[in-house]
This record gives structure tokens, sequence and C-alpha cells, in this order.
């Protein structure tokens, strides 16, 4: 049966096949010098082809794509036209017909497939997350549970280095299917604290110095305002939320440590100096047996 | 090559130190010290556009003021301060090298726009009048802008946006900018800028964001599309 009619093809005879696939010690009396030099050269064709292809792209592309974009899109145009150079040499270097290759390819194909699927996943999530782009090289993200800036976005993985300096690989595929928070997806970003105060420190006079600091410093926005209320009446304390907005580019906001470090001793201190302080933990203890003490026994007894 | 100037909020110092040149800056307490690899043939100090302190953040300049009524059809030209950045430029071989940006003027960020689509601007208030306001050179410069109601209603104005990569700075006896508002519906205004000069700021400051290399060409000007107020 022509199974590949499709195309026009027909399949070889089994004498055709085997005067097709010469032995080995066939190959290098039919291969001559030539052939093998066409091969070579066409490889190396292709591979400077795409090298100038890439730079082009590169120049003319730069301002539209970001870089791991270009790096893969490169990257796929290169292996692309090296398959194209194999595809189009190897015939005249091994003396296959068409229909044998095709067959090899399907079959080759066919093995990769079943046995490969990891790969081909992650290398499909590499597309799709280059088509979406949810975060880019130098992004802070978090997915997973690992938290870091992103190294580079390549087509089957994603290299992250976290705070402590720690490298971690994580393949695409489980970034596509799991959430991931971007530091650096949005312009700018509001960061929360809570600040406690003693019952008998003055709410108003807190807010004000609160509202100062962040007045005072360049980097928490205009717009939108930032925020000073009272959000909790504890045991120990009566709690202050703080709501500022700050340009998710700037370096303190990378990560969520330096921003705090940068911002809450200075609100520390500022409450302190103004007779504020940090309220310590307290508990009105109540006995089921009050002992009791009576008045004036002493006398009594005198 | 020695160089010094001296006042009462900045000092500059350029001295020779075992063979190398040691640039020293002093600003309101805000100080800068490196050495020179290399010799110069001189030294610019001149106004640069506000927006490239402490890093380069953002580049785009927002100004807020008293809102200003503007019917549909009018035109009005009023002056705004906006504050100013001092930039030392060394050139050497026909080529000039920016070495250090500083500033007397308060800085300030905002967000023009939500924070998905918006900009980070770079903030400053100013009063509106309709004459040249007197200024510190060092500190603040003047913007004339001319507002152009287009819309078909009345629209309130009490903020402008622009792009400081279609900058013109000139100074002078003062630091000036000109620039143009169109009002194109009430919620959307072009800001664009005027590469003619004043009469009494004849000279153009360098842009430093073509030096740097940030902006290959020129935008034409800044779509205000999250409103005027």
């Amino acid at each position: 049966m022509n199974v590949l009619g499709l195309f026009n093809l027909t399949l070889p005879s089994a004498t055709d096949v085997e005067s097709t696939v010469t032995s080995d010690n066939d190959f290098f009396a039919t291969v001559s010098p030539r052939d093998i030099l066409i091969f070579f050269v066409g490889i190396i064709a292709a591979y400077i082809i795409g090298l100038v292809i890439s730079h082009h792209i590169r120049v003319r592309m730069s301002h539209r794509l970001k870089k791991d974009q270009l790096d893969i899109l490169t990257g796929i145009i290169r292996a692309v036209l090296i398959i194209v150079a194999i595809g189009i040499s190897l015939p005249g270097l091994l003396d296959l017909s068409v229909t044998i290759i095709l067959i090899a390819l399907v079959a080759i194909i066919a093995i990769i497939g079943v046995s490969s699927q990891k790969v081909i996943s992650n290398m499909v999530a590499g597309l799709a997350l280059l088509y979406e782009s949810p975060f880019a090289t130098g992004d802070f993200i978090s997915t997973g549970g690992v938290s870091g800036t992103v190294v580079s976005v390549r087509l089957f993985s994603v290299r992250i280095r976290t705070t402590d300096g720690v490298y971690v690989h994580i393949p695409n595929d489980q970034i596509y299917s799991t959430t991931v928070s971007n530091n650096h997806a949005n312009v700018a970003r509001r960061f929360v604290y809570s600040v406690g105060i003693r019952y008998q420190d003055d709410v108003k006079r807190a807010e004000e110095i609160i509202g100062k600091i962040l007045e005072e410093n360049s980097f928490v926005l205009k717009n939108p305002a930032p925020a000073v209320f009272v959000s909790d009446i504890t045991a120990d304390s009566v709690v202050l939320t703080i709501r500022a907005w700050f340009p998710s580019n700037w370096k303190l906001t990378q990560d969520d440590i330096s921003l705090s470090t940068a911002i809450l001793p200075r609100i520390k201190d500022a409450l302190e100096a103004a007779g504020i302080e940090m309220p310590y933990a307290q508990r009105v203890i109540w006995f089921a047996n009050q002992p009791t003490v009576p008045a004036d026994t002493t006398s009594k007894q005198g | 090559m020695g160089f010094s100037y001296t006042d009462p909020d900045i000092r500059i110092q350029l001295t020779d130190n075992a063979g190398l040149t040691k640039y020293e800056r002093d600003c309101a307490g805000k100080k800068e010290s490196r050495y020179l690899g290399h010799t110069f043939s001189a030294i610019h100090i001149l106004p640069v556009e506000p927006v490239n302190l402490p890093e380069t953040l953002t580049h785009f300049l927002e100004i807020s003021f008293p809102p200003l009524l503007i019917s549909p059809g009018a035109e009005q030209t009023i002056y705004l301060k906006f504050p100013v950045e001092i930039g030392v430029f060394l050139e050497s071989g026909g080529k000039t090298d920016p070495l250090d940006v500083f500033s007397l003027a308060p800085l300030k960020f905002s967000l023009y726009g939500s924070p998905s689509s918006g900009v980070i601007t770079r903030w400053y208030e100013s009063d509106l009048s309709t004459g040249i306001p007197v200024t510190d050179l060092r500190r603040e410069g003047v913007m004339s802008l001319h507002i152009k109601n287009s819309a078909a209603e009345t629209t309130t104005v009490s903020r402008a946006v622009f792009d400081s990569t279609g900058m013109c700075l000139f100074y002078g006896d003062r630091v000036a900018m000109t620039a143009t508002m169109e009002i194109l519906s009430p919620s959307i205004a072009l800001t664009t800028f005027s590469d003619t000069a004043p009469a009494d700021c004849p000279n153009r400051a360098i842009d430093l964001y073509r030096i740097r290399g940030f902006s290959i060409t020129k935008r034409k000007g800044y779509f205000m599309e999250a409103g005027t107020i």
C-alpha cells in the first residue's frame, strides 16, 4: 500500500531498499571526498548564514523584542538552517532516496516523541513563555516556592539567582503550569507595614510622624498617596498600618527585605524620638481564688 | 589641569594628584569623588534634563500646579517652575562625556496612570503665573507652557507630563524650556517641546539622554491619556 501517496511518493520495494542501503565497507568506497566536502561546506554555510541572519535580526528587532526573545528566535532560526542543510546534503552523501530519508525522519520523530515527552513539553512551554512574556531577564519573580532574579529565559528552562546567591534551574513546563509573581511587571508596587504603639500614645501624632517620613522619602510615590491608619486594636497595642507605593524598578524594591530595612528603622527612630514607644506584651492575670489581705490585721492583733 | 568652583551650596574641584586628576564635588552635603584616567581639554557645567537622579528611574517629568480652567478653543500661556539638575561634562578630542550629575532641587517621584499601564514620573510642584517668575537658576528653571484646548468641553488642567527624550533645555540668565499642551479631550492631552530658544536664554544645553544613548530617535511628544487633573 502506498501510504505516502499524499506526497506523490512511492515506497521502494524490498530489493530497492537492499540496493540502496550499503554496507559499512561499501560506504567509504561509494562516498567520494567531494560528497564529504559538500556535506561539511553545506553545514558551515548554513551556520554562517544563521549567524548573519541572527545579527541582522538583533540589530533590527532589538527595540521590539526582549533579549530572551531574541536569543530564542535566533536560536530557532540557526537550528532550522542547520537541519535544512543536513536534509539537503545528507542524501547526496549517503546516496539515499528522499523516501528513505522521510521514513527515517518519521521514525526518529516517533521515537523522540515517545521518549522525550518531557523535553518537548518544556520546549512548547518555552515557546509559550516566549509569546506571553510573563517575565524577562532581570525581573524578580516568585514561582513554586523559589524567589529570585531571572538570569536567563531559554527554550527548555529558566535560570534564577536567589537573593542568597543560589542558582536555580527550573524547567519551563513547571513554570508554565504554576503561579508566577513578577515584582517588575507593573511600574509601581505597594508595600504594607504594620507598627504597634502603646495605648497611652497619641495616635494622631504617630500618624503625622509616619506620614512626614513617607512624604520626605523621594521614592514613596506622590500618587497614589501613601496612607497611615489604625487597622487593629490588639491586647498589647494599637496597630497602625502603613501603605505606600514605590517604583518597581528602584534598586531597593528588588525584594521586600531591602525596602523594609530602609524604611522601618527610620519610622522606629522617629516615633521613639517623639516619645512614642513600641509596646511590650502585657497581660492582666485574674486568680480564681483571689487572696484577700485583711485590712489593718496587725492593729487588731495588737 | 586645576579647576575650582565654589558657592554656598556647591563646591566643584579638579586637582592634580600624583599624575592623576581628582574630581571632587560637594552639593549641599552630598559628596562625590573620583580620579580621572584621561586628560581633557575643557570642563562644562550645564543644566541637564531633570530626570537623571538618583539613577535612571524614569524619563518623564510631571509638573503639578493649581487647577486652571480652559474653555473650548481658548489658548493660554502660563509659566511653571521645574527642578534643575546640573551636569558636569568633560571635553576631550572633540567628544563630550558626562562626569557627574547633581541637584539642589528636592527629589520626588509619582505615578501617572495605573500601575500596569502608567509611567513613573519625576514629580515637581509649581506655582502658576502669567509672567516669568524669579528663580535661583541652580535650583529651578522656568517653563513657558502654552495650553490650547482643542476639545469641545471646558477642561481643568492641574498637571503636565513630559517625555524628557524630546526636551530642549536652554540657559542664560535663567534655565528655560518652552512647551505646548494641546487638550484633545477632557482626559487626553499632547505635550511637546519647542526647540526655539527664548531671547534671554540663547544657549542650548547638552542633551544627556542622547549622550547616554537612551533614545536614538527624538520623540514628537507625550500623550497624557490618564487625565489632566
